[in-house]
């Protein structure tokens, strides 16, 4: 088998999806393939903070501007994605207000607004906060549902020519003189292998990006930067919580729906898959964000995760929070002398939009053509949905049938219109769609309750007890780092009904 | 209510093991109302304090306070429903009907005065037909008629006798509506050679508090503790008859209204049975019974459960010669106070007290006995048998006719 495409896109994380609809819009057609399902690398893994810019402002004026013009596009374009919580830079005594100055005075230079308030203000709008701190800086940073985002983006590209392959990985970039003609995929449910003819291809894999670039002969340089985070079983703080000092681990406290997110972490990864949050991590996180809320040393948290992120470097750096947010895009005519190849790397979720709209541009003036980019303007599919926790509360309390999910109050109807509505294969694919098993048991108790689902609409494919045990594995994964008091407890109680009842 | 007067929620220590969902009354028979586990700590997830109450099932939790029992962690579900339907209320508003059936004490006096006409009038259709249509008070639900002479005024013209000096919590119910339960409980405290006092006080505050009003309970407890505190200092222990009274007081003034000294009150204070039961533990109970030849059954009212104190009723009315007393085996009667007697929860009321009802039938005894009045009204609604407080059957034991 083989397909055309005029573009082959690599890569379905934010930035892949951003140019597979900007291409769209602009009428350019295009193939994407992604080895997992959308958002599978960083754009799924991070704390899904809707930054102002304010984290940057003062190490990378330039990552900071790009976050506040795109803050106010996507406001505009995503709002459905967005809570706009706003964000506090607060200042511990342990610190003063060294920094704050700087940090006021870097805002202003690169546009960001800022409110500075009292230690009073600030506890009154987040009483949850150290009632030490000396002051805040209210920013607006905002919460975003990044896969939400992500889908979006696919669904508005498919809906304009777009074509998306999931859970097709690439096997092999086929170079031609200074051409790459296409690459080999293979379709990993069927396991049928196929060529994908392209006349340009963009390789957007983010982390991969080398990995992948590799297959052609070309590796570039890449830092891989674990960050890991826990989520609490409960919202802690309505706002975005930053400390107000140089980024360092365990700054910053993002709420997310339900839950609160603690971030984050640094650390240099030689390979880009199988890692894991360290027990070292976490009490660094809990030490860390506590002093922000204190509360956090009682708190139940529900699970750890760790994200890579993807950042360029041209040389070796000591610290990998020096090397720039900012992002890459590689020309390989110009690097390399490969005429149609394209790489975007680096960056942020942030920005993913207008890495989008430079690597359409490019790919515009190599085709000789000039259609303008217009993402920036067209709202995404269902941006006047509305949004939040109250809302969710209202929808369980009017049309509330049989319950799947007790911790995240999901009917089974709502997952019912999703599986019939959606041609999904793979079962995670199922729970990226949905808040399914994020909330505090983590899937424990409605996971199987979903099997009763997918086997009463004839919706499972292949053997069960493989796939809930491959669930059980990887959930066991995330929680394995935060396993103590209720916690452990509701585990025990959960693995007796997994093996106990279920006999897996 | 700032953020400090709440008792620390725990609902993070939910486990999701659903014993709750098991034993909730009002999950049991209607699907309108999620349950505690979804409607306490997983609806908490949700809740936010500066937005608007979306949840208007919270008004349907009967406060039986039977899953904060049967929690294996420890989650206070029915103070976080009953948190969340004081904020829903707040917003919401209360009906006028719900204030009038909350400050019923502010009428007794009244009621007892005029009781020949009020309780005429209560049994008038056309005046059941009204209250329904204006008031929303369900007209298939008897309205409890006065007394014309209330238990303090019967008090007060009866001679004192008796040493220590032991002070009475007799509740709004049996001053106006049921006297005979505190005539009966003032008998046999006499009968085991207490003096009886009355300190001074008012209604507890446990409607107001059922109905999500704090500022009304507040003020109630703000009365009473207090005066509580005087009787204590004075040397005296106090006893209650109704175990939602007692309740209210002993857990809920300090637990959930953060009333100064309540802790101190609570632990001078018992159940009448409890207090009983320990004298017998002392071997200075009064066993001079007389044989009754009765067949009666008993039912533990929620809030006697909740006290956590065992049944003490039971152990004591089992020394009485010829009675004999089977337990009943159900959940709830489903009355909840106030809840019955609204025409929106009715219903949901009767259906509650379907297994209670059915449970009676099986035992078919002459009469039954329940330390909650609430009960009492529900039972002689779904049954039509004769219902008292035990404390009455104990008195009718210890009396002497010769």
């Amino acid at each position: 088998m083989k397909i055309k495409a005029e573009v082959l896109i690599i890569g379905g994380g934010a930035t892949g999806v951003g140019i597979s609809r900007d291409l769209a819009l602009r009428g350019i057609p295009s193939v994407l393939i992604e080895k997992g399902d959308f958002a599978s690398g960083a754009s799924g893994r991070n704390h899904g903070l809707f930054h102002s810019g304010g984290r940057y402002a003062v190490s990378d004026p330039e990552a900071a501007h790009e976050c506040i013009s795109e803050n106010k596009i996507l406001r505009r374009i995503a709002p459905h994605c967005i809570e706009e919580t706003d964000g506090f830079f607060i200042s511990l005594p342990e610190e003063g207000l060294d920094y704050r100055e700087r940090f006021l005075r870097a805002c202003e230079k690169v546009g960001i607004q800022t409110t500075l308030l009292s230690r009073d203000e600030a506890l009154e709008q987040e009483p949850e906060l150290n009632p030490n701190l000396l002051s805040a800086v209210r920013v607006p940073d905002g919460a975003i549902d990044p896969f939400a985002l992500v889908l979006g983006n696919a669904k508005d590209a498919e809906e304009h020519g777009a074509k998306i392959l999931l859970h097709t990985e690439i096997i092999s970039l086929i170079l031609n003189g200074d051409k790459v003609k296409g690459a080999k995929v293979k379709d990993l449910y069927q396991g049928e292998e196929y060529f994908v003819e392209a006349s340009y291809i963009i390789n957007a894999t983010g982390a991969w990006a080398s990995q992948t670039l590799k297959l052609a002969g070309l590796p570039i340089g890449m830092a891989l930067s674990k960050g890991s985070m826990l989520i609490t079983n409960r919202r802690l703080t309505h706002r975005v919580i930053n400390r107000c000092r140089p980024p360092f681990d365990g700054d910053i406290i993002v709420p997310n729906h339900t839950v609160s997110i603690l971030g984050t972490t640094s650390i240099r990864l030689e390979e880009v898959e199988n890692f894991e949050v360290t027990p070292h991590e976490v009490s660094l996180l809990i030490q860390e964000t506590s002093k922000m809320i204190p509360a956090i040393q009682g708190t139940r948290l529900i699970r750890a995760y760790a994200g890579i992120r993807p950042l360029f470097q041209s040389e070796e750096k000591g610290d990998d929070r020096a090397i720039s947010r900012g992002f890459v895009l590689m020309d390989h005519e110009k690097r390399d002398g490969i005429k149609n190849l394209v790489t975007i790397t680096g960056g942020k979720l942030m920005t993913y939009r207008l890495m989008a709209e430079k690597t359409s541009d490019l790919i515009c003036k190599k085709m000789g053509t000039n259609v303008p980019c217009s993402t920036h303007s067209k709202p995404l599919p269902g941006a006047n949905r509305p949004t939040g926790l109250t809302e969710r509360l209202k929808q369980f309390t009017t049309d509330r049938g049989e319950v799947l999910c007790d911790c995240e109050l999901i009917q089974k109807e709502e997952v019912k219109a999703l599986l019939e509505k959606e041609k999904l294969k793979n079962f995670q694919d199922i729970l990226h769609r949905t808040r399914l098993a994020k909330g505090t048991c983590q899937g424990g108790f409605c996971v199987y309750r979903l099997f009763g689902l997918l086997h009463e609409l004839r919706k499972i494919e292949g053997d069960s007890n493989k796939i809930l045990k491959g669930f059980l594995e990887e959930r066991w994964k995330g929680i394995r780092p935060v396993l103590w008091g209720t916690a452990l407890k509701e585990e025990e109680l959960i693995e007796s009904i997994y093996k106990g009842i279920f006999n897996l | 209510m700032n953020k400090k007067t709440w008792p620390k929620s725990n609902a993070d220590a939910c486990i999701r093991c659903t014993t709750c969902m098991a034993v909730c009354p009002v999950s049991r028979v209607t699907p309108k109302f999620p349950g505690p586990k979804q409607a306490g700590p997983a609806a908490a997830r949700f809740r936010r304090p500066g937005e608007p109450s979306a949840d208007d099932w919270i008004d349907l939790c009967i406060g039986c306070h039977l899953c904060d029992m049967v929690c294996s962690s420890g989650v206070n579900v029915s103070e976080l429903n009953l948190i969340a339907k004081a904020k829903y209320l707040d917003e919401k508003g209360r009906p006028f009907r719900d204030w009038l059936l909350t400050h019923s004490y502010l009428w007794g006096q009244l009621g007892s005065f005029f009781s020949p006409l009020i309780n005429l009038l209560f049994k008038n259709p056309v005046i059941k037909w009204m209250g329904e249509v204006i008031l929303k008070i369900d007209r298939r639900r008897e309205l409890p008629g006065y007394e014309f002479l209330t238990f303090r005024q019967w008090f007060n013209r009866k001679p004192t006798k008796g040493n220590p000096k032991i002070a009475y919590f007799y509740g709004c119910y049996t001053n106006t509506n049921e006297v005979d339960v505190g005539k009966a409980t003032v008998q046999v405290l006499e009968a085991n050679g207490f003096e009886v006092t009355l300190p001074p006080q008012r209604c507890c505050g446990i409607a107001m508090l059922g109905n999500g009003d704090f500022k009304g309970a507040k003020k109630m407890a703000r009365y009473n503790i207090p005066s509580l505190l005087n009787t204590i200092h004075s040397g005296s222990k106090i006893v209650f008859s109704s175990t939602s009274c007692g309740h209210m007081i002993k857990h809920q003034y300090s637990h959930l209204l953060s009333i100064p000294s309540a802790e101190e009150v609570a632990q001078h204070l018992f159940d009448v049975f409890e207090f009983l039961r320990n004298l017998k533990e002392s071997n200075s109970l009064n066993t001079h019974f007389k044989e009754l030849s009765l067949k009666a059954a008993y039912f533990t009212p929620c809030h006697l459960r909740a006290l956590g104190m065992g049944i003490p009723a039971l152990e004591i009315l089992r020394l009485i010669p010829g009675l004999q007393i089977d337990q009943i085996e159900a959940d709830c009667c489903g009355m909840g106070g106030t809840f019955g007697f609204k025409k929106e929860k009715y219903e949901i009321s009767e259906e509650i007290g379907k297994d209670l009802k059915e449970a009676i039938d099986r035992l078919n005894p002459e009469m039954i006995l329940t330390d909650c009045e609430g009960c009492r009204i529900q039972i002689r609604h779904l049954t039509g048998l004769k219902v008292l407080h035990p404390i009455q059957i104990l008195r009718d034991a210890l009396q002497n006719d010769g």
